[in-house]
């Protein structure tokens, strides 16, 4: 890693749209607009002061190419440098992060928004797989999720019963998220017990949801200028795993491990047991559970730990990616929620929390990891 | 901070590449690029895919996919894409990436495999599919009416325009990496079977199979890996909104803003002297016309006259496109990056039977979506 001068980045504001499972009455850039407005809202900072926007989304969710076009206007990026960063909205960050800290810009506009109910959310999954070996057997994201997921309850000595924990907690959350659809934690018999791949059922799986997140970054003097308390971003990491599912890892996430242990190295080697708070994104509670061993937050298999009784950190107070998983914008939503904690924004304050742990994926059967560390001043 | 191209590569472009898949394709670029730099994967701290949209493919977030082809497994590795000048928008990525700290190699690839999809109907799909795509106008549609607009208020006249095609089909005959070698004159352009008229077959572009890669350092890190770096004087990419009321296409904004801004990095007060050689990226004959205006190397209006008095022919002051452009070779996501590394290429003087002689500064253009998205960067053999 290069020690550079580089400017300090700090997340200034945030805002988002409810998560929804269907915004049927509001286009895309409707729910764009309305995160970028938000955004800059009460910061003092207008449109014009924006000196770029990077933005994620899916040309095949929306199905459209080079979608991004469609949507300049609305996320404010006329006359202005933008770039479509076709990963989770975390790599979008990462780009703008990288773009002030290099000293090319001093505010940037970043936005990730997904509307899969507009769109066959199987067909995104196994489109993503490689065309001759892996798409012709018929392997989708549940059957995917499944396998992986017999093969690490087997290894931790759990029963699918065990992953009830994770998935209840996860839902109480997000019934207490006031940007996520959900009043009640779901209580049908199909929802909790019926499998939807051997042995996850469907409360083990991820709910695709519509939703938008914009998110101000800038460089220390503006930060300081204009926010009371800026979240300063310390580390980054990411790193991806091979494609064939059936090379990776069987139990463990390795590509997860290496994008932690860069973003701890970069934040002046600090370890897992500094961070105060964690936002995680997964595609199933085992996959949650990996993503937390991944991270260091639990030992191998231990990751069951943090949902029998206290857990020393708080994870996903949001509820995370299960309850709502807007595809493409679920790891900038963690991070938008993480740093409002941090800065003890309105409808947030409930968490003395200065040091927070995001984490983003992308691919099938969770290829690519995305880890930033985020802190405030004590 | 001063960051230069240290590597190049590209494939073989042909019409139809049977013989590698997609990531067998961009596999090949990456190795002529490691093998011109003297690195190896090893050596590379991160990856930028950037190719042309998932769906003229039909493969979904293909990064994830060429991971294996790369040997890139458990490092960064991101796409960008940004319409036919994703290549330009990655090596803008890759440039943040060092500048910002988090790697010191950084290896783009871009590529494009357009036998394999059904290019213009996910072309069509660029427009909103309320009001939009109704017309169906693809991209011929609009670039036909934009250039019809200019013809009436520019003079870029259809004679002007084959110039275009006649210059970069013959500079093409050098390419060794050009799909397209055939030579034609004006007259065979201008008897060309009109596709959308003013637009004619020989104003367009083949569509290509092909990849390219260049690879990215810093200061002391280019210097260790090579004697000769293409120093990178300026870059930027910026974007127009398409309902933008006061869009005007006779002169492009985004095009006009990139160029100003790059031009002030790198100390250019007039372009039009001060490059040796130019690599831009011309969907349609027309377009290199307008670039011309756009990029400052002639007044509005003075298009037309500048390629026919031969001036950005090779031998003249300032040829554009000596690697043929776009109408050598056109794999739409690869083509930006083919620009930039064929314009490192000639400031590095390895450009061989194309190489414009002593060439020192390079003005490289790109860009994509529906001609909203433009970028420019600066080139030269020194810092």
């Amino acid at each position: 890693m290069i020690k550079s001068p580089t400017r300090r980045v700090a997340v200034v504001n945030s805002a988002q749209t409810v998560l929804s499972s269907s915004w049927s009455d509001r286009q895309h850039i409707d729910l764009i607009s309305e995160a970028a407005t938000q955004a800059l809202k009460g910061t003092g900072l207008r449109i014009d002061d924006v000196d770029f926007v990077i933005d994620s989304g899916s040309d095949f969710l929306d199905g459209r190419s080079i979608s991004n076009c469609g949507f300049l206007g609305s996320m404010g990026a006329h006359h202005k440098e933008e770039s479509r960063v076709e990963e989770d909205g975390l790599w979008a960050l990462n780009y703008a992060t990288n773009k002030i800290a290099g000293g090319s810009a001093s505010v940037g506009l970043v936005i990730a928004y997904s509307k899969p109910s507009e769109s066959n959310v199987d067909d995104y999954w196994t489109s993503l797989l490689e065309p001759f070996l892996q798409r012709p057997i018929g392997l989708d994201q549940y059957s995917a999720a499944g396998l992986i997921a017999q093969q690490y309850l087997a290894a931790a000595g759990l029963t699918a019963d065990d992953l009830r924990a994770v998935s209840e907690r996860a839902w109480a959350n997000a019934v207490r998220n006031s940007n996520v659809d959900v009043d009640v934690v779901p209580t049908d018999e199909a929802f909790w017990n019926e499998d939807i791949a051997t042995p996850l059922r469907r409360a083990d799986m991820a709910r695709p949801v519509d939703g938008a997140v914009a998110m101000l970054v800038c460089r220390a003097e503006i930060a300081d200028e204009i926010s009371s308390r800026p979240v300063w971003i310390t580390g980054m990491g990411s790193a991806i795993d091979q494609h064939f599912l059936a090379a990776r890892a069987p139990t463990s996430l390795p590509a997860c491990e290496a994008a932690a242990r860069a973003a701890y190295r970069m934040s002046g080697d600090t370890s897992p047991s500094d961070y105060d708070l964690v936002e995680l994104s997964a595609n199933s509670t085992v996959g949650e559970l990996m993503v937390l061993e991944a991270l260091g937050q639990a030992e191998a298999f231990h990751g069951i730990d943090h949902y029998r009784g206290d857990s020393p950190t708080l994870i996903n107070p949001s509820g995370g990616a299960l309850p709502a998983d807007p595809i493409m914008a679920t790891g900038l939503v963690r991070m938008h929620e993480a740093a409002s904690r941090l800065a003890g924004r309105t409808g947030y304050e409930s968490n003395d929390a200065h040091r927070a742990l995001v984490h983003g994926t992308g691919g099938f059967g969770m290829q690519n990891h995305c880890v930033v560390t985020i802190e405030v001043d004590a | 901070m001063n960051i230069a191209i240290v590597g190049t590569g590209q494939t073989v472009h042909a019409k139809r590449r049977t013989d590698v898949s997609q990531v067998g394709l961009a596999r090949e670029a990456v190795v002529e690029a490691l093998a011109d730099a003297g690195l190896t994967m090893d050596d590379i701290d991160s990856i930028v895919v950037a190719s042309g949209p998932v769906m003229f493919a039909a493969v979904n977030q293909p990064e994830k996919w060429l991971v294996d082809a790369l040997g890139a497994r458990y490092k960064p590795v991101v796409r960008v894409t940004s319409g036919g000048g994703t290549g330009l928008a990655g090596a803008l990525t890759a440039i943040n990436q060092i500048k910002g700290g988090a790697a010191r190699r950084v290896l783009v690839v871009a590529y494009d495999k357009l036998s394999e999809g059904a290019l213009q109907a996910s072309i069509s799909t660029l427009y909103d599919p309320f009001w939009g795509r109704e017309f169906a106008v693809g991209i011929m549609g609009f670039a036909a009416a934009y250039w019809h607009a200019r013809i009436t208020a520019l003079g870029h006249t259809e004679e002007a325009a084959a110039h275009v095609a006649v210059k970069n089909r013959h500079n093409a005959m050098s390419n060794p990496k050009a799909h397209m070698k055939k030579e034609v004159t004006v007259e065979e352009v201008l008897a060309s079977r009109p596709l959308c008229w003013p637009i004619k077959r020989l104003d367009v572009p083949p569509i290509s199979d092909g990849a390219c890669a260049v690879i990215f350092a810093a200061d002391d890190d280019a210097m260790a890996i090579t004697d000769r770096p293409a120093w990178i004087q300026g870059m930027a990419y910026y974007a127009e909104a398409d309902n933008s009321a006061d869009r005007s296409m006779l002169q492009s904004e985004p095009l006009q803003i990139a160029a100003a801004r790059v031009y002030k990095e790198a100390g250019i007060t007039n372009p039009f002297r001060q490059f040796d050689v130019a690599e831009v990226q011309e969907p349609y004959t027309c377009f290199e016309l307008s670039y011309y205006e756009g990029l400052g190397l002639c007044p509005a209006g003075g298009a037309a006259e500048l390629v026919m008095s031969g001036a950005t022919s090779m031998g003249g002051e300032l040829p554009v496109n000596p690697s043929g452009g776009c109408m050598g070779a056109n794999p739409i996501g690869a083509t930006a990056l083919i620009r930039l590394a064929e314009a490192a290429m000639q400031v590095t003087g390895k450009a061989g039977d194309h190489q414009v002689p002593d060439a020192q500064r390079a003005l490289v253009q790109a860009g994509g979506g529906w001609a909203n998205l433009r970028g420019v960067a600066v080139l030269g053999a020194e810092k």
